[in-house]
């Protein structure tokens, strides 16, 4: 197999409290392939931002990566990522505004990024600048025009082109899609999706939506309570999930389906613990219904690399 | 109460220095203008007790004439100005708290009116702030005194001069309250939990009252803190100017401004201990004050 | 039979310069038509849902729907009354506002961060003088709790002590205690986490059969509309574009809006 470009080993993100050290990321690992586009999906509190954060070294006081390594394309970028940063690493968040300068020109500040990270004259870099948003859609006479002239779709569309200015090798989206319409939604994912096939960018899309994961993503990585539950193929967690938070969570996920019209959803009982009280043994045990004397008590390792489940243990 | 004191503020209250230390010095002075007729040696507003022959007194140093000895020493007309401070502390105090309370009271009620009204009304409101705002408040102040001086017959001047200089000092700084409280109301009022009142039929007065206000009052003690600080030197600059406080009642501006006029022959006492007690009390209400706003509203820096 | 009808509603907003910019520019008003000539009836007992994409009017009809707005033309009627009847005293008008509630989108902005969840759902109570006596109240308001699946010592709490789905719970007690016939709930799941989302439409559903409420249901999101509603209308830019039951509207869409709409929502598997 090869070299994976992301290999996260073990991480842990706390934040110092008065109460002691909260954890909000507990020695998770993670592999990112060359040219994959890998779904991080869990509910508020699992911890899928940070992860985003953690990888960038954007976290900020009093939190901190207590321990694990972080490693880039052979190089270890836990203590140093600020080479890193932006420029083999890019990221866009959930609001297109975080990442725009309001008051330039967006052409401004593509060329700008461009000249940051390449050797080259500035006639070169707008010209790149402009097969940047040709790329991303849109019209290139639209160099001189400022943030606020875009609707939210465009604007991310802009982000988008910002992020890959520097020629990335991943691309960090954290809910990139979150605040827009279903119809700009797809759009925007086609487009990660394409660039993605055509550049050979890796992607770690974090996301809530299971059905942006199911359409986007080649493999996915499920979330809870700050620990990896269940990775695999995205098509194979969805249609056969090992983890029963997972299979909670595909099943609670409202489908259009003219079987389940009217119908009562399923639900997980309860919900996401704080993380000042995280249950002791695997954090899911207190909602699992398939739970055993064994789940209260030790946490389960990742099984046979696809979840972290005790139930998995039994079955061989 | 228990709650308080596990909680994050109070936690950080007692970590930081400046704040505990200014807390503790208004504190002090507080409990000593309270319990000023207990802890006062003499009554400096009893004419009777007075002795001239005790005036001029230099602190720590027995008088020549009665061998009387005074921490602070005496002014001119015998009177301890230990006892003086403490009796003018308490009508500083005093006067500073209700101007700061009128001024709140009054404020916070424009401030929500003119946020959630909104319209005519609030223009009406806003705009009259601003054209006060462009005086500097002690001149306003001044104003109100003169014009409440003129309207009251003469016999009752010196009785409601502390109403008097409380009204006009209150009147000069509402301004604050109400332009922070219009701002935050504008906000809450947007927020869903004020159409849930609206839907269940209450009116505009019980939204105001039972729903917005408790929301919009954090910002307020921040600002009553600051008020005070601003407030107790209005008092004694206006009472320095001689247009304050009387007399027969001096506060420490009133005290001051006695004191100046023997600075220059040699009698620094008067002038310096109701000077130093202005100080500590306006620089430890103002840096509390600070602390307290950079712990409770950030977006007020 | 119909219990909740629209009737060419329009909503129109003025946003318009101030007086005096206008005269010195010369620039007429300007007006944004939010809701443009929408009609559709709900029947009893029944959940009627309205999707659309921002900016579509859905929410201002919501708003017009239970008096937060009033509509610039058409009307809106509850069981053949008139909403915004004109003729209608002040009194008569609150009475009949108390049968039509809401339930809110954000579970923070919701409920008053001041107040106990026990005082909250006592104040609709009070308000429309439903129920006499504290001791009553004090019972109605933990039998509201139960409903909702919280505990009756919860009353005692503040918001701030509830996660984003039991806010949601809350939320919809406070609709119920005042014992309303019509619920309008807009978007009141897209804030929450999805386990969290099915457990809140599966107990709007189950208050539905058991006190049987009519819900209008205003959402962006495809999938949970086709969960929970009975029947669907389209909205796109103010204009109701199709109206459906679920079965014909995800099968055999006729809009070329709706097709659109359906390809867009992010399926799974």
């Amino acid at each position: 197999m090869l070299q994976p470009l992301l290999e996260i080993k073990n991480i842990c993100v706390e934040f110092k409290t008065r109460g002691g050290a909260l954890k909000a990321v507990d020695d998770l690992s993670i592999d990112v392939q060359q040219g994959e586009i890998l779904g991080l999906v869990g509910e508020s509190g699992a911890g899928k931002s940070m992860m985003g954060a953690a990888i960038l070294g954007l976290i900020d006081p009093p939190g901190r990566l207590s321990s694990g390594e972080i490693w880039f394309k052979g190089q270890r970028i836990d203590q140093n990522p600020e080479p890193f940063r932006g420029c083999e690493i890019s990221m866009i968040f959930q609001d297109p505004l975080v990442s725009l300068n309001p008051l330039k020109k967006i052409g401004d500040q593509l060329v700008e990024t461009i000249l940051r990270h390449k050797r080259m004259s500035r006639a070169q870099a707008i010209d790149r600048a402009c097969r940047g948003l040709i790329e991303v859609g849109i019209d290139p006479e639209r160099l001189n025009a400022y943030p606020h002239t875009f609707s939210g779709g465009m604007r991310q569309r802009v982000v988008i082109a910002l992020a890959l200015a520097s020629e990335p090798s991943l691309i960090i989206a954290d809910e990139p899609t979150t605040a827009l319409d279903v119809s700009v939604q797809a759009q925007i994912l086609k487009l990660l999706k394409k660039l993605c096939d055509s550049r050979g960018t890796s992607i770690i899309l974090i996301t809530h939506d299971m059905g942006v994961i199911s359409e986007t993503t080649d493999r996915v990585g499920v979330l809870y309570a700050g620990r990896l539950a269940e990775i695999g193929i995205t098509d194979h967690v969805l249609r056969s999930a090992k983890h029963p938070y997972t299979q909670g969570l595909v099943a609670s996920t409202p489908k259009i389906d003219p079987d389940s019209f009217g119908r009562s959803l399923y639900q997980i009982p309860g919900s996401m613990p704080k993380l000042d009280a995280i249950p002791t043994g695997c954090a899911f045990h207190p909602r699992c219904t398939m739970r055993t004397n064994k789940c209260s008590q030790e946490r389960p390792p990742m099984m046979k690399d696809t979840a972290a489940c005790w139930l998995l243990e039994e079955m061989e | 109460m228990k709650r308080f004191f596990a909680s994050d503020f109070f936690y950080d209250f007692v970590r930081s220095p400046v704040a505990l230390l200014s807390f503790l010095i208004v504190l002090f002075l507080v409990l000593s203008a309270v319990f000023a007729s207990v802890i006062a040696p003499t009554n400096p507003f009893d004419a009777a007790s007075l002795n001239l022959m005790n005036g001029f007194t230099p602190p720590m140093e027995p008088n020549p004439f009665t061998g009387d000895v005074f921490w602070m020493g005496t002014d001119d007309q015998g009177r301890d100005l230990f006892s003086a401070i403490l009796y003018g502390l308490r009508i500083s105090l005093f006067v500073g708290a209700m101007a700061v309370a009128l001024a709140a009271v009054m404020g916070v009620l424009l401030g929500l009116i003119a946020g959630y009204m909104g319209g005519w009304l609030d223009n009406l409101i806003m705009r009259f702030a601003d054209i006060q705002m462009t005086f500097p408040s002690i001149l306003v102040a001044m104003l109100i005194f003169g014009v409440a001086r003129g309207i009251l017959p003469p016999e009752l001047r010196d009785e409601m001069a502390i109403t008097v200089l409380i009204v006009s000092i209150g009147l000069s700084e509402w301004v604050p309250f109400a332009r922070t409280v219009r701002g935050s109301t504008m906000v809450e009022k947007e927020k869903e939990y004020i159409a849930a009142a609206r839907l269940i039929g209450l009116n505009r007065w019980q939204i105001m009252m039972r729903h917005i206000l408790p929301n919009v009052l954090n910002p307020v003690l921040v600002i009553a803190t600051i008020t005070l600080a601003l407030a107790i030197i209005a008092e004694a600059t206006l009472s320095f100017l001689g247009v304050g406080a009387p007399r027969t009642e001096p506060s420490l501006g009133t005290l001051i401004r006695v004191g100046q006029d023997f600075l220059f022959s040699g009698e620094w006492w008067i002038l310096l201990f109701p000077a130093c007690t202005l100080l500590a009390l306006a620089l430890s209400v103002n840096l509390f004050g600070d602390w307290l706003r950079d712990k409770l509203n950030p977006r007020l820096k | 039979m119909s219990f909740i009808t629209a009737k060419n509603l329009v909503r129109r907003f003025d946003l318009s310069d101030p007086w005096i910019v206008r005269k010195l520019t010369f620039r007429p008003k300007k007006f944004l038509t939010a809701v443009n000539d929408v009609s559709f009836s709900v029947e009893k007992g029944t959940t009627y849902a309205l999707v659309g994409e921002s900016g579509s009017g859905k929410s201002t009809i919501a708003k017009m729907a239970v008096g937060l707005l009033t509509p610039s033309a058409g009307t809106i009627t509850l069981d053949n009354h008139n909403l915004n009847d004109p003729n209608l005293s002040p009194q008569r008008q609150r009475l009949m506002r108390r049968r039509i509630q809401m339930v809110f989108q954000s579970p923070y902005a919701s409920l008053n961060p001041r107040w106990r969840v026990g005082d909250i759902l006592k104040e609709p109570i009070q308000s429309f003088d439903l129920i006499q006596g504290t001791k009553n109240q004090a019972k109605r308001v933990e039998e509201l709790l139960e409903q909702v699946g919280l505990s009756p010592s919860d009353a005692k709490k503040y918001p701030h002590e509830f996660s984003g789905g039991q806010r949601q719970r809350i939320s919809i007690a406070r609709a119920l205690s005042s014992q309303p016939d019509v619920i309008i709930c807009d978007e009141p799941t897209s804030a929450l986490d999805v386990s969290v989302q099915a457990q809140v439409l599966n107990l709007l559903k189950s208050l539905q059969k058991e006190f049987s409420l009519t819900y209008l249901f205003i959402t962006h999101d495809l999938a949970v509309v086709s969960s929970v509603a009975n029947r669907i209308g389209v909205l796109n830019k103010g204009a109701l574009v199709e109206e459906a039951s679920p079965e014909e509207l995800f099968t055999n869409p006729k809009q070329d809006y709706t097709r659109m709409l359906l390809n867009a929502a992010p399926k799974m598997l």
